[in-house]
C-alpha cells in the first residue's frame, strides 16, 4: 500500500496545483463549480425562425412567450444548443470573425429562404421573487446576408 | 486517517474471486465503450468549430484550433481506439492507456472550447487516466493490482469531485443556496436550452410541484446538497452502498428538475458503487467458473 499512497498524495498535490491555477478546471479534474453562485440573473439563446422580416416588433425585446412558438428546433439541425447559447452570450466583441463563426455553425447557406434570428435569453429573479425571462433579437441570418440588431449595434453598417 | 482511506480504497476482498475479476473488467470494458462513444462523437462535431471562445486544460497553452476545420479530431479518435483497444483485449502494453488518455485531453479540449464546461464525460476521463497510471506506475504487477489502483483512485476523486461541489455552493452562496427560488431561476433556464434543442418544452410533473411551492423547491435542493457533501464516504466501503444510493437519487433529482442527465456517469455509479464482487461470488458456480481456463484467458484475467 506504501506506493499506492505516495502515488495518490503525489497525483493530488498536481491536481490541486492545477486546478487552482487554472479556475477550478483542468479536465478531469474539477472542483464541479456549476450552479455554486444561486440566484444570479442568466443569459441562453435560441434561434426564432423568422418568417416575416418586415414585422414592426422584429428588433423588440420580447417576454419568451411571444418567441417560444417560433422557436427552431436546433437538434434537427446539426447545432449544438449549449455551444450556441454559450457563444452568443459569452461574446463581448461581436467583430466579423465572432460574427462568421456564428455563420458557420448554422451552415444557413445550405438553407434558401431561411431567416434564422439569433437571439439572446436573459433571466433573473425579481423582489417579488417572481422569475421573469425575456429575449433580445442580436442577429438575423439569411442565407446570403446578417444583419446585426440596429437597436444594439446603431452605429455600425450591417454587412 | 489516510492510511484508513488507502486501505478501503485499494483492498478489495477476495481479490482473486470470479467475482472481483468479473467488476474490475466490467469497470474495463464500460471504460472502452463510453471512451469509445465520447471520443467519435466529438471527432464528427470539432471539424465545424471555427474559434476557441474557452480555452480549457492544455488549450491554455497551445492553440487547440489545429483541431477544427480539418480531420484531425478523426485521426486522434483512430489513435484513441488503437491504443485502448489493443491493451482491452490483448491486455499487453497496457501502458497505451495512458497515451489514449493524453490524447482523449486533447480531444475534450477541442470539442469544448465553445464555453461550456460539462462534466457528464469526467468519470470516464478519470477512468482513463486511471487505467493508465495504474499501467505505468504498476507495470511490474499484476492486471488485477493495475485495475484494482484505476478501482480506488477513481473512487477517491468521485468523492472529492462531489464533496467539493457542495464546497463550492457553500462558499459562493452560502447556506441560502437551498432557497427554492433558485431553482425556480434554473428550472427556467433549462427551459430555454430544451427550447431551443427540440424547439418546444412541458414541465413534468416534480418541476410543476417545485414551481408550485417554495418549501418543496427547497426540499429538493437541500437534498441535492445533503447528498453531495456526504460524497467523500464512498471511500469508506462501510458507507460506499448507501452514499451512492444517495448519489444516484441526486443525479435522477437533476434529471427530473433541470433537463441534465448524467448517463455516464449514473452507470459508473452503480457499476462501482455496489458490492457486485460479493453478490457474484455468492452465487453457487462461481468457484468453478473462477477455475475456468477460457474464461480467464480470453475474457478476465489470471
Amino acid at each position: 500500500m506504501k506506493k499506492e499512497k505516495k502515488l495518490m498524495l503525489i497525483i493530488f498535490l498536481i491536481s490541486s496545483i492545477l486546478l487552482a491555477t487554472h479556475e477550478g478546471e483542468f479536465w478531469p479534474f474539477s472542483i464541479y463549480p456549476m450552479f455554486s453562485q444561486a440566484g444570479n440573473p442568466w443569459s441562453r439563446g435560441l434561434v426564432e425562425d423568422v418568417q416575416d422580416s418586415s414585422r414592426a416588433d422584429l428588433w423588440d425585446t420580447k417576454p419568451l412567450h411571444v418567441v417560444e412558438p417560433r422557436t427552431l428546433a436546433l437538434k434537427e439541425y446539426g447545432i449544438h444548443e449549449i455551444d450556441f447559447a454559450n457563444y452568443i452570450s459569452k461574446t463581448k466583441v461581436w467583430d466579423n470573425t465572432k460574427l462568421n463563426g456564428l455563420r458557420s455553425t448554422f451552415q444557413i447557406d445550405n438553407y434558401p429562404g431561411k431567416m434564422w434570428m439569433a437571439t439572446r435569453v436573459v433571466g433573473h429573479l425579481t423582489e417579488q421573487d417572481s422569475v421573469v425571462i425575456e429575449a433580445i433579437p442580436m442577429f438575423l441570418f439569411t442565407s446570403d446576408t446578417t444583419i446585426k440588431n440596429p437597436r444594439l449595434f446603431p452605429e455600425e453598417l450591417n454587412d | 486517517m489516510i492510511d484508513r482511506i488507502i486501505k478501503n480504497l485499494f483492498e478489495f476482498e477476495a481479490p482473486d474471486s470470479l467475482g472481483t475479476k468479473i467488476q474490475l473488467r466490467a469497470f474495463e470494458v464500460f471504460t472502452f465503450i463510453y471512451l469509445m462513444i465520447y471520443a467519435w462523437e466529438w471527432a464528427f462535431y470539432i471539424p465545424r468549430l471555427s474559434t476557441v471562445v474557452l480555452p480549457l486544460g492544455l488549450a491554455n497553452y497551445i492553440d487547440i484550433s489545429f483541431f477544427f476545420n480539418n480531420n484531425i479530431s478523426v485521426y486522434n479518435a483512430v489513435l484513441i481506439t488503437l491504443f485502448s483497444v489493443y491493451p482491452l483485449l490483448i491486455k499487453k502494453q497496457r501502458w497505451l492507456y495512458a497515451i489514449a488518455a493524453f490524447l482523449f485531453h486533447l480531444q475534450y479540449v477541442a470539442r469544448f472550447s465553445q464555453g461550456e464546461i460539462p462534466h457528464s464525460a469526467n468519470l470516464v476521463g478519470f477512468s482513463i487516466l486511471a487505467l493508465g497510471l495504474g499501467a505505468v506506475f504498476f507495470r511490474d504487477k499484476s492486471i488485477r493490482h493495475q485495475l484494482i489502483f484505476a478501482f480506488g483512485f477513481i473512487l477517491f476523486y468521485l468523492g472529492l469531485g462531489y464533496t467539493t461541489a457542495a464546497f463550492s455552493k457553500l462558499i459562493a452562496t452560502g447556506i441560502t443556496w437551498v432557497d427554492g427560488k433558485h431553482l425556480w431561476l434554473w428550472v427556467g433556464e433549462k427551459h430555454i436550452d430544451i427550447l431551443s434543442k427540440y424547439g418546444e418544452f412541458q414541465l413534468n410533473w416534480l418541476q410543476e410541484l417545485a414551481l408550485s411551492s417554495k418549501g418543496i423547491a427547497t426540499s429538493v435542493l437541500l437534498f441535492g446538497l445533503f447528498s453531495e457533501f456526504f460524497g467523500f464516504m464512498v471511500w469508506f466501503k462501510k458507507f460506499r452502498w448507501a452514499e451512492i444510493v444517495l448519489l444516484i437519487g441526486l443525479h435522477i433529482g437533476i434529471d427530473l428538475t433541470m433537463n441534465i442527465f448524467f448517463a455516464a456517469f449514473t452507470y459508473q455509479l452503480i457499476l462501482m458503487g455496489f458490492p457486485w464482487n460479493r453478490w457474484i461470488n455468492r452465487l453457487p458456480s462461481s468457484q468453478n467458473l473462477n477455475k475456468n481456463e477460457f474464461l480467464n484467458h480470453w475474457i478476465l484475467f489470471k
